[in-house]
């Protein structure tokens, strides 16, 4: 039996050796190792030897299979290296990658994503209003004279009920402050229309973003923070901010602001108006809840609008507004990422 | 509106820089657009004077001139130009100047005659624009001069005025603001007794006016500029500021007999609150180049001749416009009334209006002889033959001067400053202003009494609360601080507040003053504040949140974004479209109710531009008519898709190149909202024509279609020829937005934690047979371990060789499972047997092993 054993073990080295491939191998892994290997069939026979040689003839079984075991596993690294090496011998790292079909988002949208996320960290809700409006919401609460131009059949779109295409977003300050009390601070993405020629710098229907704050003690001061902070957060920590007095008819005191950053250009570059809240806004509000939620006295806030269109066409490089209009995909596809 | 430094330095002593000094207005609110140099800093350009003028030899259009250049040396010129006389003084350029455009002057032949230098005219030195032909001198210009003694050189600042500033629409407003703002003093804004004469015209006007109640009728208040003896005036004379103050020395006219002549009526004090005008009788009207002339051309004020000038000059100097009339074309008295159906004015600028009822007009006996405040007729234009004038200065209602000029289409100096309004003191003092200018270059003139009617309005006062400035402002300046800001535009502090200057017409309201403060402090100065307070999550960021959660899931889907207009060509379509009253044009006349057509449209200029594959997408608005008694919504937001051409662009990997087609898009919308859209054929109507369609639902509720344009249709706008079909969808955004808000976080339990089995199962049907009866058929039967249905594979023969020709081989993919055991081979065989007997008795149909 002891001399079988030790017969049989020089035989199945041997056949580790002399397997050439890796099939070849795992039939001898079957025949010695497998459930009814040879292996297991002499252990079987433990049973039938005496008792007294049984240690020994184990002794010899265990060597025989650890040995089998050691030898044959490092043949099989062997061959799964090579075969592993032979995987990757074939592959040509340099070439191009393959990709599913890549979509983007449209550049006025990333921007809009991006200044909602900076006011939204600023404590801002977004609203919302309908494009088609009444005067009222588009000029009259707004402090705009009954024969101001921009009520112009030229300047302004007009249905035949004598409604309108919003000329701003502003519209939204009324219905967000008609709708809720104060305190009161909203974000409005939009779009607005007017009736301009459409060419390189003007479409006639555009995007803006409003932006209100209003409650009780609301100063110059936090009109300046908030802009500040939000062209900083856009534009890079060195951006700045110059106001400009300007006029408009639904704040007072009102200002332009200009903005110079390097990310953009070393001129000042106007990019928004703002102001405090004319009394007579608050008034107009007033007078349409039919209560004194919003005292002129008592309540102040500051109300800040800037064109989208433009922003982009300052951030991407385009000198042609139209680009945004005219949806060419070698121009969207540009805008994969986020901003 | 341009403002020529040289010109602004009359009323400002400064010492900052053309910069400088746009940067100072730019603080004060002044847009400053551009800063040009003009007039010459040429040398070796002087004053000639032409000797002799005769025929070229060779040249029909050219003459050869002697000229006296102011040296011992007389020069032969040969010259182009015909509006010259022999005598006639002119600009001339030696050999060795260089003119604008780098041209270089230098003795030559001209068709064989020899030419010493060139005669020029007032463009080609970049003078301005003027009369074709030589520049003509006055006859007093000393030869020799050089250019740039006779024309020295200035900048002008091209400034653009908010609305609400008419103050700003004149050289004098623009030199005080530049002076609040630090940029030096003013000079000769001097107290004259005009002042004092409109103080007394408001109290004896405002007197008549309150008795009769109204000044509606015919009512003739000539008043005369006497010495005042208002009680207040010893005050008024020590605020410098209060009326622009021009005059050095008005002229007070002895009484006159026949003012009854010149007197004009008003019919509508509303309209024109105040008017006053003034006969010039024995007047030279003549063309002669002067100060005023020039600095008028230097900021793009055509000059007529002298009177009109003057008339400009003052408008361009105090921001009244003024205008004149030749006094013997004007039968009987001049009215300011309404327009009569019919009339008509022959304008300066040569064409006829007809007028409306709304047209204010200044007429005469005769019929309308101006547009007020806008344009003065052609028949009284005053020209060289005109002896005696009617000088015009008033106040028109700006909201009737801008329906005019906007009816009209007509926008002259005068309507725009009309339209910004006026103020009856600063109307009377641009008269008196004109007056003494006329008197300086027409010295035999003889000026009557101005006959006025209309009141001075009283000074606008307004209170000031002190703390009411600090906390809308956010800063903490002293109450004598504020006052000394204010008193720099020149408001003067009175008992109950504040008495504002007569020419800021828009400070009116206690913010407009401490708009003013802001403005005069710097808001540069006042110190940023943040706050933080947080702000509850609204229905539109809810919404907001959504869209863009949609647009990225699309995005990553491989659609790209885009943004058409919401204006565009009418379309024949079953929905009821929302007309614009006043497009721009056909093309962009309507609100769009869908986005495809728009998306279309990109579709056909992508592919025009080359592009193989195109997966597009937009968000946006659709608008539709709401009828009455309907729950619709007019505006909505809606989705639309399409895509068409290449399923992938080429790569290396080779693979089967195929087309987008129906279940790539069906793929797309799956993806949008996992487990949620369904699709059932369509039953509704289309508005586009389609080849085939799918009604969409998502949770269950309807919320748009799905389907291929029908090719005949897409052919019709697809110029590019490509003929690839078009899957399109549109989808109600809405009812996607709720199924986002409501699918989050839903519990679905722990993970299943015994084993699952799957069996493929190969049917034979006929191919009329729709899948979604198949799979119906399987889920119909309930059974409880079915845990999904995969199709892996479709097959069919046309030869016929494998499966018959008009059946097809589906195999699915049935996933079984239990939540609480391990389901045996046995069982699930079993399971499987039991519905293919079901679906053997639902369909003729054969299973494939």
């Amino acid at each position: 039996m002891q001399a079988l054993i030790e017969q049989q073990e020089k035989e199945s080295l041997a056949a580790i050796s002399s397997a050439s491939n890796d099939s070849v191998l795992r039939e001898v892994r079957l025949l010695y190792l497998g459930k009814s290997g040879l292996i297991s069939r002499m252990s079987e026979q433990m049973r039938a030897i005496a008792k007294e040689e049984r240690p020994i003839v184990g002794k010899l079984l265990n060597h025989w299979r650890s040995s089998f075991t050691q030898v044959l596993e490092a043949k099989e690294k062997i061959f799964r290296d090579q075969a592993d090496a032979l995987l990757f011998e074939s592959l040509d790292p340099t070439l191009p990658g393959t990709t599913r079909c890549q979509g983007s988002l449209h550049p006025l949208t990333l921007l809009i994503d991006r200044v909602v996320a900076i006011y939204r960290r600023l404590g801002f809700a977004m609203a919302e209003g309908p494009d088609i409006d009444s005067p009222w919401y588009c000029f009259d609460a707004l402090n705009t004279p009954a024969d101001h131009p921009a009520r112009n059949e030229q300047d302004t779109f007009y249905l035949p009920d004598g409604r309108l295409l919003r000329t701003h977003t502003s519209t939204v300050q009324i219905r967000a402050m008609e709708q809720a009390l104060p305190p009161l601070r909203i974000i409005v993405p939009g779009s607005a229309y007017r009736r301009d020629e459409v060419d390189a710098t003007h479409l006639s229907q555009f995007t803006q973003m409003e932006v209100l704050c209003v409650g009780e003690g609301i100063t110059l001061g936090d009109l300046k923070g908030t802009a500040e902070f939000f062209f900083r957060e856009l534009l890079g920590v060195n951006t700045e901010c110059r106001f400009r007095p300007h006029f408009f008819p639904f704040t007072e005191p009102s200002f332009e602001i200009d903005i110079r950053s390097s990310h953009l250009s070393k001129k000042w570059l106007e990019l928004a108006g703002c102001g405090m809240v004319d009394p007579a806004v608050f008034e107009a509000v007033n007078q349409k809840r039919g209560d004194h939620a919003y005292d002129p006295e008592k309540i102040s806030g500051f109300a800040f609008g800037f064109g989208l269109d433009r922003l982009v066409m300052m951030l991407t490089g385009i000198d042609d507004i139209r680009m945004l209009s005219e949806n060419d995909l070698r121009f969207l596809k540009r805008f994969t990422g986020e901003y | 509106m341009k403002i020529s430094l040289s010109w602004l330095h009359t009323y400002l002593k400064t010492t900052q820089s053309p910069q400088e000094l746009a940067e100072t207005l730019t603080r004060s609110g002044i847009e400053v657009k551009s800063i040009i140099s003009t007039g010459s800093n040429l040398s070796n350009v002087v004053a000639a004077q032409i000797l002799s003028s005769d025929p070229h030899p060779n040249a029909d259009r050219l003459s050869v001139c002697i000229v006296d250049d102011g040296s011992a040396h007389q020069r032969q010129i040969v010259c182009g130009a015909k509006n010259y006389h022999v005598g006639d003084k002119v600009l001339l350029a030696l050999p060795g100047a260089l003119l604008p455009g780098g041209i270089k002057i230098k003795i030559g032949k001209l068709r064989g005659v020899e030419s010493e230098g060139m005669m020029c005219s007032s463009q080609e030195l970049g003078l301005g624009s003027g009369a074709s032909g030589l520049h003509i001198l006055p006859a007093e210009t000393i030869l020799g001069t050089e250019v740039q003694e006779l024309f020295p050189s200035d900048t002008i600042l091209e400034l653009e005025v908010t609305p609400n500033r008419p103050d700003w629409l004149g050289h004098i407003g623009v030199a005080r603001e530049a002076a609040a703002f630090g940029a030096g003093e003013l000079t000769r804004i001097f107290h004259t007794d005009s002042a004092a004469a409109c103080e007394h015209l408001m109290d004896t006007a405002s007197a008549s006016n309150c008795s009769s109640g109204s000044m509606k009728h015919t009512a003739v208040v000539a008043i005369h500029h006497l010495p005042c003896h208002h009680q207040d005036s010893r005050r008024l004379a020590t605020n410098q500021y209060e009326i622009c103050g021009l005059i050095e020395k008005p002229h007070i006219s002895p009484l006159l007999s026949h003012q009854d002549s010149s007197a004009p009526r008003v019919m509508d004090a509303h309209a024109c609150p105040f008017y006053s005008v003034r006969f010039f009788d024995l007047i030279q009207v003549n063309q002669v180049s002067s100060l005023l002339s020039r600095r008028l051309e230097s900021i793009g004020v055509r000059s007529i001749n002298n009177i009109v000038d003057i008339a400009n000059y003052v408008m361009m100097e105090t921001g009244q416009p003024l205008h004149a009339f030749d006094a013997k074309k004007i039968q009987g008295i001049l009215t300011v009334r309404f327009a009569r159906q019919g009339e008509s004015l022959e304008a300066l600028d040569g064409v006829t209006y007809h007028l409306r009822s709304s047209d204010l007009i200044i007429a005469d006996e005769k019929g309308p002889q101006a547009l007020a405040g806008i344009l003065g007729g052609m028949a009284s234009g005053v020209r060289e033959s005109t002896e005696s004038i009617l000088l015009e200065s008033a106040v028109f209602n700006p909201t009737v001067i801008r329906a005019s000029a906007c009816f009209h289409g007509i926008r002259t100096d005068a309507s725009y400053r009309f339209e910004r309004g006026s103020h009856a003191a600063l109307a009377s003092e641009a008269l008196e202003r004109a007056t003494s200018l006329i008197k300086e270059c027409s010295q035999n003139v003889v000026v009557h009494e101005v006959a006025v009617i209309g009141s001075l309005p009283a000074a606008t006062l307004l209170p000031l609360r002190y703390d009411r400035v600090r906390s809308l402002l956010g800063f903490s300046l002293k109450d004598e601080e504020i006052s000394s800001l204010l008193t720099k535009i020149g408001c003067t502090p009175c008992e109950h507040g504040w008495r504002i200057p007569s020419w800021r017409l828009d400070l009116t309201r206690e913010v407009d003053l401490i708009e003013e403060i802001i403005r005069l402090y710097g808001i540069e100065r006042i110190s940023p504040r943040y706050f933080s307070i947080p702000s509850e999550s609204s229905l539109a960021d809810r919404r907001y949140d959504g869209m863009m959660l949609l647009r990225r899931r699309l995005m990553a889907s491989g659609f790209c974004e885009v943004r058409t207009s919401a204006l565009v060509a009418p379309e024949v379509s079953a929905l009821q479209t929302i007309r614009l009253r006043n497009p721009m044009g056909e093309e962009q006349s309507v609100l769009r109710t869908s986005l495809l057509p728009g998306l279309k449209a990109v579709i056909e200029h992508n592919l025009c531009q080359g592009a193989k594959g195109l997966r597009i997408f937009e968000v946006g608005k659709v608008f539709v008519k709401c009828v009455e008694n309907t729950s619709a919504q007019e505006e909505s937001l809606s989705l639309a898709l399409i895509m068409t051409g290449e399923a992938e662009s080429s790569s290396w990997r080779g693979g089967v190149r195929r087309s987008l087609d129906l279940y790539d898009l069906k793929g797309a919308l799956d993806a949008l909202l996992p487990g949620k859209m369904t699709y059932h054929p369509s039953v509704r109507p289309l508005p586009e024509p389609m080849a085939i369609a799918m009604d969409l639902f998502c949770d269950d509720h309807y919320c748009g279609y799905i389907g291929c344009l029908s090719p005949e249709e897409a052919r019709k706008f697809m110029l590019s020829g490509q003929d690839d079909v078009l899957i399109v969808a549109q989808v109600e955004l809405t009812p996607l937005l709720q199924a986002l808000d409501h699918g989050a976080w839903k519990k679905e339990g722990p993970l299943p934690i015994f084993p699952s089995m799957t069996r493929d199962l190969a049917v034979v049907v006929a191919k009329s047979i729709s899948y979604h009866a198949l799979e119906q058929a399987l889920l119909a039967q309930q059974e409880p371990s079915l845990k999904n249905i995969l199709l892996i594979d479709i097959f069919t023969d046309p030869t016929g060789e494998k499966i018959s020709a008009q059946h097809k081989s589906l195999t699915l993919q049935l996933t079984f499972q239990d939540e609480h055991r391990t389901l045996t081979t046995q069982e699930v065989n079993m399971i499987c047997e039991r519905m293919i007997v079901v679906l053997k008795e639902s369909f003729d149909l054969a299973i494939r092993s």
